[in-house]
């Protein structure tokens, strides 16, 4: 068979089915160029560890309140309270991602973050999938994302500010403003932030977040991360769900993960274990 | 820019004395900051994992009592790395003195405050504090 002939079935194929036809405008991008990986060199150096300012988070959080909605101000009270009588509500104890914004506002871990032509990527500590991609490349932000954890980024540099801007949020995400205290965003959050340093090793992140089922308008504010390069600092990886097992051997002699004891998130010595 | 840098710093410096001891994954306001207990005993077990490293201590039993097995949560292996940690800081057989906020409903679990190694004398701390401070670049 001659190659024309051979692609004729498939034609005949994209023309009946209209998914595969559909995939034929499926974007292809290119492969960077050389030129496109020296532009990374001409972008603000980011390496290192960035560990975030806690103290500044719970500062913020006293200076800078969340306008939350009076109904939703409620809730927050009740959890506020809650945490204050040693009851914390246990936001993160499914190990679920804190998802956007709020890896970046209560993150108690460190992150990085890597450049690749069209691309900034977030890597957070304390779970693989603390993970961010923000696309660089100019793509438009599509109309109607999959609604995911951290949502759908696209960004574009201001000078040395990365400027992002991020949809599609699950409307289960929590905006919170610690561990215990936070609330479901409950769909069409949109964050905007402006990264950029404001010292040669801090780096500001910038956020308005619109959160028009729980805010009363959009909240801006900043987090804080400085830069440490010492080698013990490096991330390491975390996986949240390996706190929830032990180390332990089967019949078999096997190394295998068993359940460990724990209450409400707290691990604990077995009732049986003396 | 500079202002909000030194904003930042003076909330810091403020901060210092005032933060509990922050962790990951979960708040630690189940453990009562307000009390300090110290364990003497055993250790156990030593847990290098995330979210939170576990140490389990077999405690001197008050009063001529029974030893008592305690956990102990600390913050991420990461975090500890970065405040010179390593997974063999403790070790099974160690005997210890250990610093912690009790849970505030009576079970056998707290938060931990800081380590002694009774034989050197080493003592091990987990302030995440130190790990914040800005420099030592």
């Amino acid at each position: 068979m001659r190659p024309a002939s051979r692609l004729l079935p498939l034609l005949a194929l994209a023309i009946a089915c209209p998914a595969i036809a559909q995939r034929a405008s499926d974007r292809v991008d290119p492969a960077p160029t050389a030129a496109d990986w020296q532009a990374i060199a001409r972008l603000p150096d980011w390496s290192g560890t960035w560990s975030p300012d806690i103290v500044d988070q719970n500062a913020q959080i006293r200076t800078n309140p969340t306008p939350w909605k009076p109904d939703i101000q409620r809730q927050v009270d009740h959890w506020t309270a809650e945490e204050a009588a040693g009851r914390p509500k246990g936001l993160l104890i499914d190990c679920l991602p804190h998802g956007t914004p709020t890896f970046i506002l209560i993150t108690h871990n460190a992150l990085e973050i890597l450049f690749s032509p069209g691309r900034v990527t977030i890597l957070g500590e304390s779970d693989g999938n603390r993970l961010r991609r923000i696309h660089t490349d100019g793509r438009a932000m599509p109309a109607d994302p999959d609604p995911s954890f951290h949502g759908y980024s696209v960004g574009h540099w201001d000078g040395s500010t990365l400027v992002v801007d991020t949809k599609g949020i699950l409307p289960q995400v929590y905006l919170a403003v610690s561990e215990a205290v936070g609330i479901p965003n409950n769909g069409d959050m949109r964050v905007k932030e402006r990264i950029h340093l404001v010292d040669p090793d801090t780096l500001a992140f910038d956020l308005e977040i619109d959160a028009p089922r729980v805010l009363t308008r959009p909240w801006k504010t900043t987090r804080l991360y400085h830069r440490k390069r010492q080698r013990s600092h490096e991330i390491v990886e975390g996986v949240c769900r390996q706190g929830d097992f032990r180390d332990a051997t089967d019949a078999r002699g096997n190394a295998i993960f068993a359940p460990a004891y724990q209450q409400d998130g707290n691990i604990l010595p077995a009732p049986n274990e003396k | 820019m500079t202002r909000l840098v030194l904003a930042a710093a003076a909330l810091t410096m403020l901060g210092v004395a005032t933060s509990p001891p922050a962790e990951a994954h979960h708040s630690f306001a189940m453990f009562d900051p307000s009390k300090a207990r110290t364990l003497r005993g055993t250790v156990r077990e030593f847990r290098w994992v995330n979210p939170h490293v576990s140490l389990f201590v077999l405690a001197d039993g008050g009063t001529g009592g029974a030893p008592e097995l305690w956990a102990v949560e600390l913050t991420s292996p990461g975090n500890l790395t970065r405040l010179g940690w390593t997974r063999k800081s403790l070790k099974p057989g160690d005997k210890v003195l250990v610093e912690i906020n009790p849970l505030r409903d009576g079970q056998r679990g707290g938060g931990f405050r800081k380590a002694t190694l009774v034989e050197t004398g080493q003592v091990l701390q987990a302030r995440l504090i130190d790990i914040e401070k800005k420099g030592e670049q």
